[in-house]
């Protein structure tokens, strides 16, 4: 089992008192498999991915990844687990604006302390069809162009598990088509474990698993309901 | 590795000019401090070495008795050079004729500072001179050729000795403005001194040592013979102590330079501290992302010290180049203005503008970097998420703390870094509270305008809190512009009033009464202008309010003085005067001016009456030629000493004098090419002494010029930081702004109605800061002028118009060009920069 959550619940405080966001989930995902966590907007998929990703605090319940119980991580222990075996690909892209197609991508490796990451950083942009813009900055990027950098800092340092938020809510359905069927073959490639948030239903058929969030409860999906 | 993508988000930035404002920030201040106090301290030692002159020395060590030679001694240990000044006064004898002449007594090296000038026949212009009269000869001021009826090579006889007149002094560094003291002076060596048997035990006379040499000699110096003097009979000075128009233009000069320098620094250091702020919050996303990829908190912090250590390096680097450069430049300008070469400067002030960059960005960007470093990974996913903001109150300690240390570490002075930064401090609050009503004010009236005023008002409605603090910061920016420039030019105003182009040159003293009509008369046909001509009666005053006057406390009188049985006086004879109308220059203070009033009566100057504690309704006893006579004091006047016109201690009406035998002095204005005229203007009035201000005008003309210059460089120095804090506060407000103007441009606002409402809402905010800026520039004004400049508190009504006008002109067109690029691009740009 490479990730297992128990009993994991959620509530915020807010000024007309405690909301509770998730409810107390069980969930299991095995090494490999691809997950899509599909639902309406506040169901609290992305509360659950962050949650799976370390990136927030439970507030009961526990997320284990290789039986590592989140829990007992303190902050840094939990940044040095994201930078061991995690990867992401946001709706928004999120790359350094101030650094190249070639840098942000050498990032993540370069902060686990990785040897060669400028050397496999090349090798992932021209998988993604980016060689010739490596020097590029965001801004001089199209939108589907900064996603594929954004997948091929994903998988740099070939992690374990991939995180994906909407990865094409942000594109046309075009450039979406490619950017999914790039990520798509990467994970595949890399023999990724792909947890994937997003309410586009053909992008979630793809997955292999459908789990369907409805106000902060957690349900796997037969794939014809998503 | 940590510390390569420190490098590389260092390179990056700063060629994508990310970081440009704040890297100007910290070069500006180290530029800013550097420039300035290297160009003042090389300025203000030349000032000081120039205007040593008028002691002919660095220091002088004046004594009514004779000074110990050990004392001289020990001062050329230390390197220092001295001479001899002994001044008496005594009767000189030629040609049957009689005169009180000032014996000048000096030894070699006289004058240690400055130049003597000498000619070969009175009343020219004289030639520099590096030698002493020889033994047996005496060099004389021209005056004295006309009161003894000299003609050169005559012999002249004073005491025992006699001396012959072989040069015409026509030009002494160290003669001083006092008019009427000074009688024609005679000028004799050291050596010869003792021949003449004029000195006695109870002789009156000033025993001077000058002494010349470095700063550091003669601070040790100092050290060592400070405490060995005697209050009562030594005293010690340096050019800037005393009431010369000179010394207080000096130390006005000082003061100004200080100020400006520090408001100079404190602009700058604002624009470090805005530009720190914006420098964080623009990476808040950067280090979610870090956090996200698997960056700890310590590698983060890591990354960011680095780059920030990296940056201010570089730009504290940039910033003494530059500073060098801009002074090196401007000093190589001056000197050539003036035609002198200045010193050079000590290694203070590149320390002291190193420090202020490290200082500065270092403290101010501590609270921001550990807001940054705060940031949680989340922030990937909810962008409105940031860092702790807990310890707020920490920024505002920081803040203030740094911004005091600085300005204690540029003026080395305690209480005027206290009083700048509590007033500061104090008008920064009152500033925030006024703002946020004007704004709230400002709403109110924008609901009822056209659709852009509407948005601007909204605008500045809902950015009330940031909106206040970037006030704060254009108010203090303008503020601190208009209170240097308005400074500047009370300051110059004040020194051209005093030294005005047809400034009187001369003074003739001793008319004869009968004369004074056709002196005035000459006056009229030569096209000469010269002041009124005032009779002058010598007298002392020997009572104040029925209590004896001494004119020396010594050990014996001193406990009669300290039981209040006698009190100290002035010490020597006063030149009296009456007069009807009060003087030119001269302003009643207390009491009145007794017009018609035919009662005998008395009006003193107001600092002669501080010094005796006289007050209006006091009496005074005078002594005049054996006739002693009681009058009140009826009023207190202020007199312009700067003005070289005659002034005097005490006037009197003319009922009260005007039977008493008198002189009559007068000064006035003479072009220097007709100098070769004045021996025949005033053959017809052989008795009349002359003495010749010209030098003295010319050297203080030239001082004022130099400090004028600096002034100028000074204002442009603390213009540029204005600007940088306004251009930094615009920026960092344009980024705030960014988010609302996507969302007004999807709805589809047009970008006229964007940039106009953008700029109506920096009018407003220019504007209400401007007009903060001039109440509280005019309230500290008012301040400085009394408290600082000693100079009267005038109001500077024009400025209440231009302040909140310029302030709104310039806001504005800041904040229109900073925006002008956001309106220009289209929706969907913006949309993709900002998620």
């Amino acid at each position: 089992m490479l990730i297992q959550t128990q009993q994991l619940e959620k509530i915020v405080e807010t000024s007309e008192g405690p909301l509770q966001i998730l409810q107390p989930i069980d969930l299991a995902i095995n090494a490999g498999e691809t997950v899509a966590i599909v639902g309406a907007s506040g169901s609290g998929k992305s509360t659950l991915l962050s949650l799976l990703a370390g990136l927030d605090i439970a507030t009961h319940g526990d997320v284990l990844i290789e039986n590592e119980k989140l829990s007992d991580l303190d902050e840094e222990q939990r940044a040095k687990l994201r930078a061991d075996k995690v990867g992401f690909i946001f709706q928004s892209f999120l790359l350094v604006p101030s650094l190249s197609a070639l840098e942000n991508v050498m990032l993540p490796a370069e902060l686990a302390g990785h040897k060669g990451a400028e050397k496999e950083a090349r090798e992932l942009l021209e998988k993604v069809g980016l060689a010739d813009r490596w020097h590029h900055y965001p801004n001089q990027l199209s939108g589907g162009e900064q996603q594929r950098v954004a997948i091929a800092r994903a998988f740099v340092g070939q992690p374990k598990i991939l995180f994906a938020d909407e990865p094409t809510g942000n594109l046309d359905s075009k450039t979406g088509d490619k950017v999914e069927q790039l990520l798509f073959d990467l994970n595949k490639d890399y023999g990724t474990t792909l947890v994937m948030v997003t309410h586009d239903t053909t992008l979630a058929k793809r997955c292999q698993r459908i789990l369907n969030m409805e106000a902060g409860q957690l349900a796997e999906a037969s794939r014809d309901v998503a | 590795m940590w510390h390569k993508i420190s490098f590389r988000l260092l390179k990056q930035e700063l060629k994508r000019g990310e970081l440009t404002i704040m890297a100007l920030a910290i070069i500006l201040s180290v530029t800013a401090v550097l420039s300035l106090s290297l160009f003042s301290e090389r300025l203000q030692s030349g000032l000081l070495e120039r205007s040593s002159e008028f002691l002919a020395a660095d220091r002088v060590l004046s004594s009514r008795r004779d000074i110990p030679q050990e004392w001289l001694d020990r001062a050329d240990e230390e390197g220092i050079q001295s001479a001899w000044r002994v001044i008496f006064n005594s009767m000189a004898f030629a040609n049957d004729k009689l005169e009180l002449v000032d014996i000048k007594a000096v030894s070699d090296g006289y004058p240690l500072r400055g130049e003597l000038k000498v000619a070969d026949k009175p009343f020219v212009e004289g030639q520099v001179t590096n030698t002493l009269p020889p033994a047996g000869e005496a060099w004389v001021a021209s005056s004295l050729f006309q009161a003894l009826s000299l003609e050169m090579g005559d012999f002249i006889e004073v005491g025992n000795s006699r001396f012959k007149v072989t040069k015409v002094v026509t030009y002494e560094p160290d003669v001083g403005f006092s008019v009427f003291t000074d009688s024609p002076n005679v000028i004799i060596r050291y050596s010869q001194l003792a021949e003449t048997g004029l000195i006695q035990p109870g002789s009156r006379v000033r025993y001077n040592v000058l002494f010349a040499g470095t700063p550091t000699q003669l601070d040790n110096y100092e050290n060592w013979l400070l405490p060995q003097l005697n209050d009562d009979t030594h005293s010690w000075r340096s050019i800037e102590d005393g009431d010369s128009p000179l010394a207080r233009a000096l130390n006005r000069a000082e003061r100004f330079m200080m100020l400006a320098s520090l408001l100079g620094v404190v602009l700058a250091a604002t624009a470090v501290a805005v530009a720190a702020q914006r420098y964080c919050q623009r990476n808040y996303d950067v280090v979610a992302i870090f956090k996200t990829l698997g960056a700890g908190k310590q590698q983060i912090r890591k990354i960011f010290v680095l780059h920030l250590l990296l940056l201010t390096g570089i730009s504290v680097g940039i910033g003494i180049l530059l500073g060098w450069l801009i002074q090196s430049y401007v000093i190589n300008w001056v000197a050539e203005q003036l035609g002198a070469s200045l010193p050079s400067a000590s290694w203070r002030p590149y320390a002291l503008a190193i420090a202020t960059g490290l200082i500065s960005a270092v403290m101010f960007t501590l609270y921001p970097l550990f807001r940054l470093i705060s940031i949680p990974p989340l922030r990937v996913l909810h962008r409105q998420m940031v860092g702790v903001q807990a310890i707020r109150w920490l920024q505002w300690i920081l803040s203030g703390g740094t911004i005091y240390g600085l300005l204690v570490l540029y003026s080395q002075q305690w209480w005027l870094s206290t009083a700048l930064f509590v007033g500061g401090a104090f008008a920064a609050g009152i500033l925030l509270l006024i703002g946020r009503l004007l704004i709230g004010a400002g709403r109110k009236a924008g609901m009822q305008a056209g659709s852009a005023w509407r948005l601007a008002m909204a605008g500045l409605q809902r950015r009330a809190s940031a909106n206040s603090v970037q006030m704060l910061s254009f108010s203090t920016a303008i503020m601190l512009l208009l209170l240097v420039i308005v400074m500047r030019n009370d300051l110059l105003a004040d020194w051209q009033r005093q030294l005005p182009a047809d400034a009187p040159n001369y003074f003739a003293l001793n008319i004869a009464e009968e004369k004074v009509d056709d002196l005035r008369a000459m006056f009229a046909r030569e096209d000469i202008e010269a002041t009124d001509q005032y009779p002058l009666i010598p007298g002392r005053v020997t009572h104040h309010n029925g209590t004896e006057l001494i004119d020396e406390v010594t050990k014996e009188n001193r406990e009669e003085v300290e039981r209040g049985d006698r009190e100290e006086g002035f010490g020597r004879e006063l030149s009296l005067t009456w007069r009807d109308t009060v003087p030119p220059n001269n302003e009643i203070v207390s009491g009145e001016w007794w017009g018609d009033n035919a009662e005998p009566q008395v009006s003193v100057e107001k600092q002669a009456a501080e010094r005796l504690e006289i007050k209006v309704g006091d009496t005074l006893t005078f002594n005049i030629g054996g006739e002693v006579f009681t009058v009140p004091v009826t009023s207190l006047r202020e007199a312009d000493w700067g003005s070289l016109q005659p002034n005097f201690y005490m006037i009197f009406n003319t009922s009260t004098l005007a039977d008493f035998p008198a002189t009559y002095i007068t000064s006035f204005h003479l072009d220097s090419e007709r100098k070769d005229e004045l021996y025949q203007l005033f053959r017809p009035f052989p008795e009349a002494s002359l003495i010749d201000l010209d030098a003295i005008i010319d050297q203080i003309r030239e001082v004022i010029s130099q400090v004028s210059i600096a002034i100028l460089f000074v204002l442009v120095l603390v213009m540029i930081a204005g600007a940088l804090v306004l251009i930094a506060q615009v920026q960092a407000s344009m980024e705030e702004r960014q988010k609302e103007l996507v969302i007004l441009r999807t709805l589809g606002a047009s970008g006229k109605l964007l940039s106009r409402s953008i700029s109506y809402e920096f009018l407003m905010l220019g504007a209400i800061s401007g007009l903060i800026a001039t109440i509280a520039m005019d309230l500290s004004l008012l301040i400085l002028q009394t408290q600082v400049f000693n100079m009267d508190a005038t109001w500077h009504w024009r400025l209440w118009l231009v302040g909140p006008i310029s302030g709104a002109v310039v806001v504005a067109l800041l904040g229109r060009l900073a925006c002008s690029r956001l309106v220009r691009r289209n929706t969907a740009q913006l949309i993709r920069k900002l998620i």
